[in-house]
């Protein structure tokens, strides 16, 4: 009996930064319309995909990262693949910069985070004004980036608390 | 490189995995979206759309209860300070609204007239849906919003949706318990729309702006458009209700006219679903008037010549112009209370 709980907790464990990134789709298509709407909604998942992309790859592997973008293109009703592969970008940019950024400042980090958010960013662009044939206007995305940005501290803290004493320490 | 050292968490995929999966599922992203420059609107996307739309609803639904209560809270609290400003402009809002409803009596009166005079027909109102969002692309370049209102109450792809302020978008993916609503400032949405005072006609092309201002594609008479006009839908093409108010020209510039919309996305809460179908010409109108040798006489003598309701206008305005009713009860219920129609077909 002990053992079947010891199970579920591990699986509950192994897989509680996807379920993360899931509830940030969920809270990114929820209409939440911060402070009258004049705050853009962070974009969740894309802090979840570089922590754990970061200190834990081995509990985001790729697919979960690709799921998670998929949930969001079929709920935004946006051109399918879009943020599979922005997310993707995010964690090879964590994962390729891992032996860099492990064991640095938290803020180092966070300019990290900074700077693969700023880079998908000019790929999501790039792509929706190819896609409606038109040079979009960067405010609005440019916005919502910083406010993810700036939102990163929040979640790191409480994304760091969750590695620490719930996945690793068993 | 193992940085955690712990091998009871390799059981989800190991790292030295971890970088083939990234590059294959890179690989499949591209495909997809390479697909969906291709075709956006492929059935297989549709369906894939639709189907999470029909998972999610129930989860969106259950988070957007707490989140509308704690808005509701917040607006509150945000009130208390403003409510004495608020109240003076609610008054001053109540005394225009005033006026406007004598206006709206006496056009009534004047529609009702006009009406008598011909065997008018109505166009088929639009029925409306009632739902509530429960759902928002909080994205920069995807504007929609899901509501919880499905093929179950009878949306279908294609309907307007309006709010309180005016037009919001149009119906793009329905499941059976909820469906997607293309905002007007999303880059994909385009309406067929009128400017009044300038009889101009063009689409409605969406930008994606931030401020939700949007570019007419202009026609001949381009150079008429002018800042403050009332921008309407056209209900050309025969998807949408003519009508529907969509916002006011805010700036003209040489080659677009950009509009202010109506509708404040922020403030969106419930939205109505118009159901409306073009009106279709039926084979039925010439039963009809098969059944009625004298009907079908009176008809034949008003319908093509538009002289001849002024002319009749004396004898037939006061009587309600039986033969009317009776031709087209269906049609008529909306103008003539349903007892005074009763009467006339007893007569």
């Amino acid at each position: 009996m002990s053992s079947r709980a010891e199970n579920l907790a591990r699986i509950a464990r192994t897989t509680a930064p996807t379920l993360l990134g899931f509830f940030g789709v969920l809270l990114l298509a929820s209409p939440l319309r911060l402070f009258e709407g004049t705050v853009a909604t962070p974009i969740l998942p894309l802090v979840v995909v570089y922590f754990w992309s970061l200190y834990s790859p081995g509990h985001l592997p790729a697919i979960s990262v690709f799921l998670i973008g998929l949930l969001q293109d079929l709920l935004s009703g946006g051109p399918l693949g879009l943020w599979p592969a922005v997310y993707l970008a995010v964690q090879y940019i964590a994962t390729s910069q891992q032996a860099y950024f492990l064991g640095r400042e938290v803020h180092v980090v966070w300019m990290g985070f900074a700077v693969a958010a700023v880079s998908v960013s000019i790929i999501l662009w790039l792509f929706m004004s190819l896609l409606s044939a038109t040079l979009l206007p960067i405010g609005g995305l440019a916005y919502q980036m910083l406010t993810t940005i700036a939102a990163y501290p929040l979640f790191a803290i409480i994304f760091g608390n969750l590695h620490r004493r719930v996945i690793i320490e068993v | 490189m193992d940085v955690l050292g712990k091998e009871g968490r390799q059981a989800f995929g190991l790292r030295s995995n971890s970088q083939v999966g990234l590059l294959l599922f890179s690989l499949v992203s591209l495909i997809l979206l390479l697909s969906s420059l291709y075709a956006a609107e492929a059935s297989v996307f549709k369906k894939a759309r639709e189907t999470a739309l029909e998972a999610a609803s129930p989860v969106l639904s259950f988070f957007s209860g707490p989140i509308a209560w704690v808005q509701d809270r917040i607006g509150d609290v945000g009130d208390y300070f403003r409510v004495l400003e608020q109240n003076k402009a609610l008054r001053e809002e109540n005394a225009a609204l005033r006026q406007w409803e004598e206006e709206a009596r006496s056009l009534r009166g004047v529609i009702s007239a006009l009406q008598e005079l011909d065997a008018y027909e109505q166009p088929p109102e639009a029925k409306p849906i009632n739902a509530f969002v429960i759902g928002e692309a909080n994205e920069a370049y995807a504007h929609s919003m899901i509501v919880n209102a499905g093929a179950d109450d009878g949306v279908k792809s294609g309907f307007a949706a309006v709010d309180e302020r005016g037009m919001i978008g149009r119906i793009v993916d329905v499941s059976s318990n909820a469906a997607r609503i293309l905002l007007l400032n999303d880059v994909q949405s385009r309406i067929p729309v009128f400017v009044e005072g300038s009889y101009v006609e063009g689409l409605l092309v969406g930008r994606s702006t931030s401020r939700p201002a949007i570019s007419i594609t202009m026609l001949a008479d381009a150079d008429k458009i002018a800042p403050g006009q009332r921008v309407i839908t056209s209900g050309a093409g025969g998807v949408l209700p003519r009508g529907l108010t969509v916002g006011v020209v805010d700036r003209v510039n040489e080659k677009e006219a950009l509009v202010d919309l109506s509708a404040d996305y922020a403030r969106t809460r419930m939205v109505r679903i118009l159901s409306y179908e073009f009106p279709q010409v039926e084979t039925g109108a010439a039963a009809d008037g098969e059944e009625g040798p004298v009907d079908a006489a009176v008809e034949a003598d008003a319908t093509p010549e538009p002289a001849t309701p002024t002319e009749r206008a004396p004898q037939e305005a006061p009587g309600a112009s039986p033969q009317a009713a009776a031709d087209a009860p269906e049609a008529r219920a909306g103008a003539v209370p349903p007892d005074a129609a009763a009467t006339d077909e007893g007569d």
